[in-house]
């Protein structure tokens, strides 16, 4: 984790999902905030039957 | 507030009129209370921690607990403001329904509260004592009963509807309403917070269940919708759309500092206010036993707990390794993040459950 922390090159980031847990996330953390903004997504996609 | 202001400007420029739809309200509502926890949330936490308002945890409880000693807590007055704000913006603020629900659930909230600030600030481990809590917590569930019995005007609002039958209806009476009432709020209410034991445990299900609820409250106030669904139509109830949106909004958003490991827990303020909330909202859209269903973990973590105790002081024989029923699970070595999952897993079964009884009828 720490060599990742000190190379700050987009090729040290990886999928996002390493970044964040590299960043001191807890991977529990990473996972349910990734599901959370998947909600709003899906949530804000539904919208678009309404709002049109 | 904001949809007074946009029908005052809709009477001159016809886009605004589109504020009038309750699906694109609830849809801001959800984005709107999930802002406003973002935004405040690390402010909140920050300034808890500073204060040392830190959970204490029982000695007797799961070891893997003790790490969680000082972990903030009172983070649910943060989903309470965020979803009082939230409502105030976008609801019609001249539905009484909308007036109640609030009530109902910053009253619940206050009682938490006090309780949480005695624990915690007082260092007083008792916090309220059992008596006066469910006196104050019986005093506002039986309130909001009794008014909602006495402004029943329509035999729909008081009827006991039966999930998967379309014309079994049991008519409850003014007396009978505000018994069920009273005992569907605060017992949801208890449920929640005896739920709220892990990270994200009671907060998931809760969402889970506010969402269907809003789907519940815009076909029960939707006349058409209610008619071809077989379901009481109560005029006013859909404006609960966006109450039940600014839960959601709120929930998630809590939910992104609750997760394990939890940079804050909600308390005693918000499980009682969220579990009062989802409680009155059945009660007014006359789904008590739907909640019964999607609440069904809620449910199942309460009767463990009685059970527990029923058998102790009956045989002095424990049922479960230890009550309630999630922290059963981690002493059979479930990690914590299994359970929480596996709960939300199960939830959201239920809730699919529950809302096919929307069609199956």
């Amino acid at each position: 984790m720490s060599e990742i922390r000190k190379n700050r090159g987009m090729e040290a980031l990886g999928e996002t999902n390493v970044s964040a847990c590299a960043n001191v996330m807890a991977t529990p953390s990473a996972a349910m905030r990734f599901w959370i903004i998947t909600m709003m997504l899906v949530l804000f996609g539904l919208s678009t039957l309404k709002l049109r | 507030m904001l949809l007074a202001l946009f029908q005052w400007l809709g009477q001159d420029i016809r886009a605004f009129n589109v504020f009038n739809y309750i699906t694109l309200r609830a849809v801001l509502a959800t984005m709107t209370s999930l802002v406003i926890t973002f935004v405040v949330g690390p402010a909140m936490i920050r300034w808890l921690t500073a204060m040392k308002i830190g959970q204490a945890v029982r000695d007797d409880g799961p070891q893997t607990h003790l790490t969680k000693a000082g972990t903030p807590t009172m983070g649910g007055a943060l989903i309470l403001v965020s979803i009082a704000v939230t409502t105030l913006l976008w609801s019609e603020l001249r539905n009484p329904y909308v007036w109640v629900v609030l009530a109902t659930t910053l009253g619940f909230g206050v009682v938490g509260w006090v309780d949480d600030y005695r624990k915690v600030v007082h260092k007083n481990p008792k916090g309220l004592s059992a008596k006066e809590k469910y006196f104050w917590l019986s005093l506002i569930g039986g309130g909001v009963a009794l008014y909602l019995g006495l402004s029943a005007n329509l035999p729909a609002q008081t009827e006991l509807i039966v999930p998967f039958f379309k014309s079994v209806k049991y008519p409850l009476g003014a007396i009978g309403f505000m018994i069920l009432s009273y005992f569907v709020i605060v017992g949801t209410s208890n449920a929640v917070n005896l739920t709220d034991g892990l990270d994200g445990l009671a907060i998931m299900p809760t969402v889970m269940v506010a969402g269907a609820l809003s789907i519940f409250a815009y076909a029960t106030g939707h006349f058409y919708f209610s008619h071809y669904l077989g379901i009481p139509f109560i005029p006013g109830a859909g404006e609960l759309t966006v109450f039940c949106a600014a839960i959601v909004g709120a929930g998630l958003g809590f939910l992104w500092f609750n997760a394990y490991p939890a940079e804050v827990f909600m308390g005693d303020v918000g499980a009682l206010a969220l579990g009062a909330a989802l409680g009155v909202v059945a009660v007014i859209v006359r789904q008590e036993i739907v909640l019964f269903i999607m609440g069904g973990v809620f449910v199942v973590e309460t009767l463990s707990v009685m059970l527990q105790v029923g058998s102790f002081k009956l045989t002095g024989k424990r049922i479960f390794r230890m009550a309630p029923l999630h922290h059963h699970f981690e002493l059979k070595g479930w990690k914590e993040t299994q359970v929480v999952v596996r709960f939300w897993i199960i939830t959201m079964m239920l809730v699919l459950f529950g809302l096919s009884t929307l069609k199956l009828r």
